[in-house]
């Protein structure tokens, strides 16, 4: 694990970890993505904090724009790796021109894991005309995307995304909405 | 020393690094200088070369790999030095042609034609190993050094514009399959596989 992802660990006041980060860290594990390229936002900094303690043959690395990720996630599968990106959902929006130019037209498969703004339970007007085009941006790249809805389903819905994303080299998205992700996921 | 007289000084050193190019310009005098299986071409993702190197050098810490920008393109993606330098792979240098004007889109000037400096903003984000140089001499006595000290590397070549006369393979996915198949990571299936018994 890396010093910037250690870094990202709270010092102190550490909440509880939601069972979701759980099912999506084990997911990912058992997918065979050791390398996850991220920026961070709030509900990522509880898999972070898993990844770091739990996964010691797991890396993350932290990237300073999302688009910057992409390219880093692209060479990490050229060389062998099986990529997880995790970013916010304003930060899909960074990606676009790379999304499409690198790792759809050259059909680099990667892992995307995005937190959430702009659906319900959003309070932030600035986040929602961004969190409203998710949906429909991934489906005009062609991109396919499940959300997790539930702790319960975290695990199986990370390991299905990443056959399809790996098996079939394309990037998948699964989605965190804010209804699992504010909640703790407790259903 | 112009672009494509920088770009054969480079390949002329190339023995097994694979090598991530920017599109356009760098990628046609790339592939005009020597084509291999090791070049990957982008046709897309401006700004990213240096990135996709960073991804591969910390997949590959076996090889040196190297990233050719141009400062347009770098200029778009400055963070990406301060990832470098945080991440610091020493398997990896970045070559950047830098002839001051976006050359691919009609020569309007880059910032790198007024007053920014890249080798000075690399340093600053944390690349010691970082250099310029402006002759054929130069280039190769300092790619000569980055292959005996241990990187990250940021090599600025001040270059002037000079007109390409080839562009490489468009077919993306032809690109990436022979890149991954030349560093031995063939992609599953290509070739066909036999069925269970």
């Amino acid at each position: 694990m890396s010093a910037a992802a250690k870094n990202n660990q709270p010092a102190t006041g550490i909440s509880p970890v939601p069972p979701w980060a759980h099912g999506i860290c084990a997911g990912l594990h058992a997918s065979g993505c050791r390398e996850v390229i991220y920026v961070p936002d709030n509900p990522l900094s509880h898999i972070l904090r898993v990844l770091a303690r739990d996964y010691p043959d797991m890396r993350a690395t932290l990237a300073t724009r999302e688009e910057e990720a992409l390219g880093i996630a692209a060479g990490l599968y050229l060389g062998g790796a099986r990529p997880a990106l995790m970013m916010q959902s304003s930060g899909l929006g960074n990606t676009l021109n790379a999304l499409g130019s690198l790792l759809v037209a050259y059909q680099i498969p990667a892992l995307f894991i995005i937190s959430m703004r702009g659906d319900p339970g959003e309070w932030n007007w600035a986040q929602v005309p961004m969190g409203r085009a998710v949906v429909p941006v991934l489906n005009a790249f062609g991109i396919q995307h499940a959300a997790i809805e539930r702790s319960e389903t975290a695990e199986e819905t990370i390991r299905t995304a990443a056959a399809l994303a790996f098996g079939t080299r394309q990037p998948v998205a699964c989605l965190l909405p804010r209804r699992l992700t504010t909640s703790g996921g407790r259903s | 020393m112009n672009r494509i007289e920088a770009i054969r000084c480079i390949s002329n050193t190339l023995t097994d690094e694979p090598v991530i190019v920017s599109l356009g310009h760098p990628a046609y005098d790339l592939f005009a200088a020597g084509d291999r299986p090791l070049n990957f071409y982008t046709w897309g993702s401006m700004g990213l070369t240096s990135s996709i190197a960073l991804g591969l050098a910390r997949a590959r810490p076996d090889r040196r790999v190297m990233a050719l920008d141009g400062d347009g393109s770098l200029l778009m993606n400055l963070g990406s030095l301060a990832t470098i330098g945080v991440y610091a792979p020493p398997n990896l240098c970045i070559v950047v042609m830098d002839n001051g004007e976006y050359g691919t889109t009609g020569g309007q000037k880059t910032a790198t034609g007024g007053a920014a400096d890249l080798e000075g903003a690399a340093r600053a984000l944390g690349i010691a190993r970082a250099g310029t140089v402006r002759d054929e001499a130069g280039l190769e006595a300092m790619l000569r050094e980055s292959r005996s000290l241990p990187g990250p590397w940021l090599v600025v070549a001040k270059v002037e514009e000079s007109a390409p006369t080839m562009k490489p393979p468009l077919d993306c996915v032809f690109i990436k399959q022979r890149f991954m198949a030349a560093l031995g990571n063939s992609e599953a299936g290509i070739e066909g596989t036999e069925l269970p018994q």
